[in-house]
């Protein structure tokens, strides 16, 4: 239940009412709110309603992609200034309700395993712009690459940009039970082709452990080497993933699955413009 | 907190506290049209409201959030009782069943057509791919923003939703609208939940975290002393006497079992202690301050340790028997512990070995049978257990009014409650009345008394209005499931693939409590195996106790499972002999003329007979599907990772429970020469009160507009079963019409007196006008006389139906799959369901329960199962994480044909049309997997993970 709402005008403003335990950036809510219908929640204390606050305007400059925090993922599904993948990502939130309403700021923040935008930006090396409360009370503006921000995530996020340069070729996808499900597994993969052989691979995955993060191990199989048909990929990759058994399936099938969406995502990966 | 925003078009102040949901506060200003079907999950989209523009679910958004912005709900577009061009489209296209979801698909629509006025297949399932529908199976949604779409260019656009039939008839066979369906696509206050007054008690109950235990000690000392509690219930100031909630014709097949508190939890969600409370919050409050000590047992979770001897002892109550005797050999002594059970009649249960119920019969000799084949086959199928999920959760607001008991219900059988809640209370039934409202779907969930027991004891003993409902989570946990049933299949058969004998044994798991535990699993019998014709027929059927989740009616009740294994075996049966499925199947189907002597052992707890059959229209289907599907042509090639491959199967229902069950309508000629149908029917928003109304018209020589229609209150319809079986139509329906013929004939009769003319030169036409050979006088002439000093008396018709006569519908479905061989994903490429109904009264509406029960049964097939840790907790309580079908999962080419074949006894022809659809999925599915990549599925629902297994490609 949340007992306290505030709205700050500020971002100064929004940082200090973060700073006060018991406080919760709200935005599109539609992860922090589940439940809330019902008291089923819990004591979600004091909401600072930060949605109108952190940036939502999605653009491209050169080969500069930038996405506000506040964008929802309708918004980055629709975009043209995006690549295929991160599009892709995004349609496969949920559904259109929740896409309406859902965003990128969200979806970091509560940084599920299940995150449907994390694997591709973690693969497509994303940087975060930030913002943190200094010591004089003031919203100060930093930059992190995105993987290491969302070891700490500390202050609000503001801005994901990434680079779409010219050979560089990416993919994303998703296992899931329904087309509407929480991902069973999800993947993001970027690279650059070298005579063939495969160049500055990131590989992220969800599914395989409390977070979707990069999978150097994954990673390190195929870099420098060409690339395996699928059924290689597969069974190179497979050993590699980590799951637990729960009712989205077994232990072994998510392994299947993970490495199966990896190929896919391998095999198809396209030029990002 | 204040919020200032815009409301429909109008500025809106208002007051909030911080944690409201814009849900709460709208439903709180009396905006009923959002609906709450997940409780906060976002996950069923019924709460939509369009924000600025774009659909989002209300349920995840606080209400202060909205200040500054343009929130619309449906009743935007209802103003002045009119109805926008989509809400039109919905119900043109027979999109509004129970409409518990229409305002929202509404929006939806809505906001789709703003920003694309012409849209795509993909742009509506877009559209609507958060707003979740356990009814229409969504593909008349795509015809209904078609429709639309084309008026907002050419207003006058029409297109027919469905062939016509009948075309002796006005009505019958004709589309004509649902009656309920403007009302329900405007929002307006229909349900049990929009009726509530503002100053009811809210009761909320305490269930059991354990899946077997006995309750020790439940102090509510605390919660008692809380502020605004009304009244605490436990199992020990609870009435002390048990009964079944099955809602069965009384005395019912199943046994009076439980305990309104039971001594022993049975299952994760069993009641422990109920609360009634002056608001939500008190209510919860106290319901956390009780405390319980359990004694946990071992639990039984599975058919296997039920049966295993020396197994926990589900129910160690002292068994009795009202009429007859305990089975040779069974125990009836109890631990003295344990709650009592009683049984109407004899089941061959034994129920302190978990046996709820069992039943073998059969004709002529298996093993003669098995001898004389030359292949024979066993194999084992399994289905799991699924929950029927409708959109409503159980629901109930009782009170009392006038030293009565009045309970306002979302029920299937409102006469069965009735019964039922008497005996719990201990009041005669005249001291209480039901009133069923608008029910948010059913689907054999409500076929059960789950809330109206509690509900209804706590309204009478505190004189407080008392409104429960069930959330997501409880309605998953505690109502009612379909059974988990393993079922072996032994086939016999020549060479040439003539059957010799078939043997089904059936273990069914009906958990806590034995509601329905035979009947269920029997249906699975007599609605599978009278299909094949074949000498040497035997089943064993075996129900038992387990501590799982309750199991209960869920449509199809039982034939789902029972079709899935046959039909199922028959394909794999094909297979060894070498044949096409459709080959073998035709080598021994019935078909007009057929004697069935199977029914001789399936008497539903009466002696059964051999019935020959009219005329039967499973060729015609079979015929159809073939050339639909191109049958005898080359499979499609494969498509990179993906093999297609194809199924077919034959399938049947009944229509009602002849002998069993009886309906019962009044027709009553209003002044002005209108009527007044009062129908003991239960409409789910299946269209039946749609189908008393034409039979009325139609027989009366009036427009639907004419009548009007009560249907489902205790106390002012006559009697009726309910809502189950397959029975609306046939039943209720045939009542209906039995009431406008006497009626016509009393209005006949009336008018020859008036007129001075024989009957028999008299005739009733269009529209409500008698006339004869020297005169004619009106229904609304004769209406005025039966409310003069002078006159006739008031002319009222009554109607009652009850039949020997059994009334099969036919089916033939096809689909054609496609497998992907990595990941076992499958797609249905192509689902056409040829079905017969008989005569269609309402054939759009009719097309719309065959897409919805098939989007059901494709659910059971790929992708619903209710799951269970190792101590029997269930696992995905909500619609994140049990996974009904969404438009996403609609087939590509999904088609519903009808291949009417009329019944003699039927009300103009008819026969039933729903449970029927959900019978063909699962093993036309499964046959066409196997077609595709070579394995079996032998246990629903065929996830990806099983089809590997299948495959062996996963170990």
């Amino acid at each position: 239940m949340v007992n306290e709402y505030l709205k700050p005008k500020t971002l100064d403003e929004a940082l200090a009412a973060l700073a006060v335990p018991g406080s919760v950036a709200l935005a599109g809510g539609t992860w922090l709110l589940v439940g809330e219908e019902h008291g089923t929640k819990g004591d979600l204390g004091r909401a600072v309603d930060i949605g109108e606050l952190v940036p939502s305007d999605i653009g491209r400059k050169g080969t500069t992609a930038r996405v506000g925090a506040g964008a929802t993922f309708q918004a980055l599904a629709d975009s043209p200034a995006l690549p295929a993948c991160l599009r892709k990502s995004a349609l496969s939130m949920a559904n259109r309700n929740t896409r309406n309403r859902a965003t990128l700021g969200g979806n970091l923040g509560a940084d599920k395993s299940c995150a449907s935008l994390v694997p591709i930006l973690l693969a497509l090396d994303a940087t975060l712009e930030y913002a943190v409360r200094g010591a004089d009370g003031k919203a100060a503006t930093k930059t992190a690459p995105l993987a290491a921000w969302l070891e700490r995530k500390d202050g609000l996020a503001l801005t994901v940009s990434f680079e779409a340069p010219a050979g560089l070729l990416a993919a994303s996808g998703r296992a899931s039970r329904t087309a509407c499900d929480v991902a069973t597994a999800t993947v993001g993969a970027a690279y650059r082709l070298e005579g063939g052989a495969v160049k500055d691979l990131r590989i992220a995955m969800g599914g395989f452990g409390p977070r979707a993060r990069r999978m150097p191990k994954l990673e390190a199989l195929f870099e420098g080497k060409a690339l395996p048909d699928k059924a290689g990929i597969e069974k190179l990759a497979e050993p590699l993933l980590d799951a637990i058994s729960d009712q989205r399936g077994s232990a072994a099938y998510k392994k299947r699955r993970g490495a199966v969406i990896l190929a896919d995502a391998l095999a198809g990966a396209e030029a990002l413009s | 907190m204040k919020v200032n925003f815009e409301l429909n078009g109008r500025a809106a102040s208002w007051n909030v506290e911080p944690g409201t949901t814009l849900l709460d506060a709208l439903r709180a200003k009396g905006i009923v049209s959002v609906r709450n079907g997940c409780d906060g999950e976002g996950s069923c989209g019924l709460c939509a409201v369009l924000l600025d523009g774009k659909q989002v679910n209300s349920c995840q958004i606080l209400a202060v959030q909205v200040e500054g912005k343009k929130v619309y709900t449906v009743d935007f577009y209802s103003k002045d009782r009119k109805l926008s061009g989509v809400q039109q489209a919905l119900i043109d296209a027979a999109c509004v069943q129970c409409g518990y979801c229409t305002p929202a698909v509404t929006l939806a629509l809505h906001e789709l057509l703003e920003r694309s006025p012409d849209p795509s297949g993909d742009e509506v399932r877009d559209a609507l791919s958060g707003t979740l529908c356990r009814c229409t199976g969504y593909e008349q949604f795509f015809n209904a923003a078609r429709i639309a779409a084309k008026r907002l260019k050419e207003p006058a656009y029409a297109e027919a939703a469905a062939p016509e039939f009948a075309p002796e008839l006005r009505h019958v066979g004709k589309d004509r609208g649902k009656v309920d369906a403007a009302a329900l696509a405007r929002g307006e206050r229909a349900f049990v939940e929009d009726k509530v007054p503002s100053d009811a008690c809210h009761l909320l109950i305490l269930q059991s975290p354990h899946a077997h235990a006995w309750v020790r000690k439940v102090d509510v000392s605390k919660a008692e002393k809380l502020p605004g509690v009304v009244a605490v219930v436990t199992k020990d100031n609870c009435p002390d006497q048990v009964y079944t909630t099955a809602g069965q014709g009384f005395p019912e097949p199943s046994p009076h079992d439980q305990r309104m508190f039971p001594r022993k939890v049975r299952h994760v969600g069993d009641r422990v202690a109920a609360v009634l409370a002056e608001s939500l919050e008190e209510a919860r409050a106290a319901l956390a301050a009780i405390e319980v000590e359990y004694e946990v047992l071992p639990p039984v979770l599975s058919i296997a340790e039920a049966r295993r001897p020396g197994a926990p002892v589900v129910h160690h109550g002292k068994v009795s028997y009202v009429v007859g005797d305990p089975p040779a050999g069974s125990s009836t002594e109890g631990d003295g512990r344990d709650d009592p059970i009683v049984y109407q009649f004899p089941l061959h249960a034994d129920p302190h070995r978990n046996l709820a119920a069992s039943v073998a019969d059969g004709i002529g000799d298996v093993d003669k049978g098995f001898a004389e084949a030359d292949v024979v086959i066993e194999r084992t199928y399994k289905g799991n257990r699924v929950q029927c999920t409708p959109m409503e959760p159980h629901v109930v607001l009782a009170k009392v009014e006038a030293d009565r008991l009045v309970l306002h219900a979302s029920t299937q059988v409102p006469w069965h409650v009735r019964r039922i809640v008497s005996r719990v209370v201990g009041l005669p039934e005249h001291k209480v009345r039901i009133i069923k409202e608008r029910v948010g779907g059913g689907f054999g969930a409500k076929q059960d008394i789950v809330v109206e027991d509690l509900a209804g004891y706590l309204a009478w003993k505190t004189g407080r209005t008392v409104f429960f409902r069930y959330d997501r989570a409880q309605e998953f946990a505690a109502s009612r499931t379909r059974h988990l049933m393993e079922i072996t299949v032994k086939l016999g058969a020549k060479k040439d693939g003539t059957l010799t004998a078939i043997l089904m044994k059936l273990d069914a798991d009906t958990g806590p409590y034995g509601q329905h535990c035979l009947t269920v699993p029997m249906n699975a019998i007599s609605k599978s195996l009278p299909l094949l014709l074949c000498d040497n027929a035997r089943f064993e059927v075996k129900s038992y106790y387990t501590n799982l989740a309750p199991a209960g009616a869920y449509q199809g009740y039982g034939a789902p499972k029972g079709s899935f294994a046959l039909q199922t075996a028959l394909a794999e049966l094909a297979a060894e002999l070498g044949m096409d499925q459709l080959e073998l199947i035709e080598k021994n189907r019935v078909r007009s003329g057929s004697r069935i002597e199977i029914l001789r052992s399936l008497g539903e707890g009466r002696p059964g007979a051999a019935v020959t059959l009219g005329e039967c229209g499973l060729g015609e289907m079979i015929a159809r599907g073939k050339k639909a599907f191109a049958w005898d042509a080359p499979r499609s090639a494969a498509d990179g990772d993906w093999r297609i491959g194809r199924g077919a199967v034959i399938i049947q229902q009944g229509s009602g429970l002849p002998g069993l069950d009886a309906a019962n309508a009044e027709l009553r000629l209003l002044q002005g020469g209108t009527l007044l149908m009062l129908s003991g029917g239960a409409d789910l928003g299946t269209g039946l009160d749609t189908v008393t109304t034409k039979a009325a018209a139609e027989i009366m020589g009036l427009d639907m507009e004419d009548v009007a229609v009560v249907s489902g209150d205790t106390d002012t319809t006559p009697f009726d079963k309910g809502a189950y079986a397959s029975s609306g139509t046939y039943f209720s329906g045939n009542a209906a019409v039995k009431a406008a013929e006497d009626l016509k004939r009393k209005c006949l009769e009336a008018a020859a007196v008036m007129l001075g003319e024989s009957v028999s030169d008299l005739v009733l036409v269009h529209r409500g006008v008698v006339k004869g050979k020297k005169g004619q006088v009106t229904l609304a002439e004769l209406a005025h006389q039966g409310v003069q000093g002078e006159g006739h008396h008031e002319l009222t018709g009554f109607g009652n139906f009850k039949t020997e006569h059994a009334a099969f519908p036919y089916g033939a479905h096809f689909v054609e799959a496609a497998v992907n061989v990595r990941s076992g994903e499958v797609k249905l490429r192509r689902y056409h369901a040829y079905q017969d109904c008989g005569t269609p009264i309402n054939p759009a509406l009719a097309l719309g329960q065959i897409y919805g029960g098939v989007m059901k049964a494709v659910g059971h097939s790929l992708y619903e199962e209710l799951l269970f840790d190792e101590k029997g907790k269930p696992l995905n309580l909500g619609f994140l994480d049990y996974k009904i079908p969404s438009i996403y999962e609609v087939p590509e080419d999904f088609h519903v044909e009808l291949v009417p074949v009329a019944d003699e006894v039927g009300p103009f022809g008819g026969k039933s049309v729903s449970e029927i659809s959900l019978n063909g999925s699962a093993p036309a599915i499964a046959i066409a997997i196997h077609d595709a990549v070579g394995a079996w599925c032998r246990e629903w629902p065929f996830t990806p993970e099983r089809i590997l297994r299948a495959m062996g490609k996963l170990s």
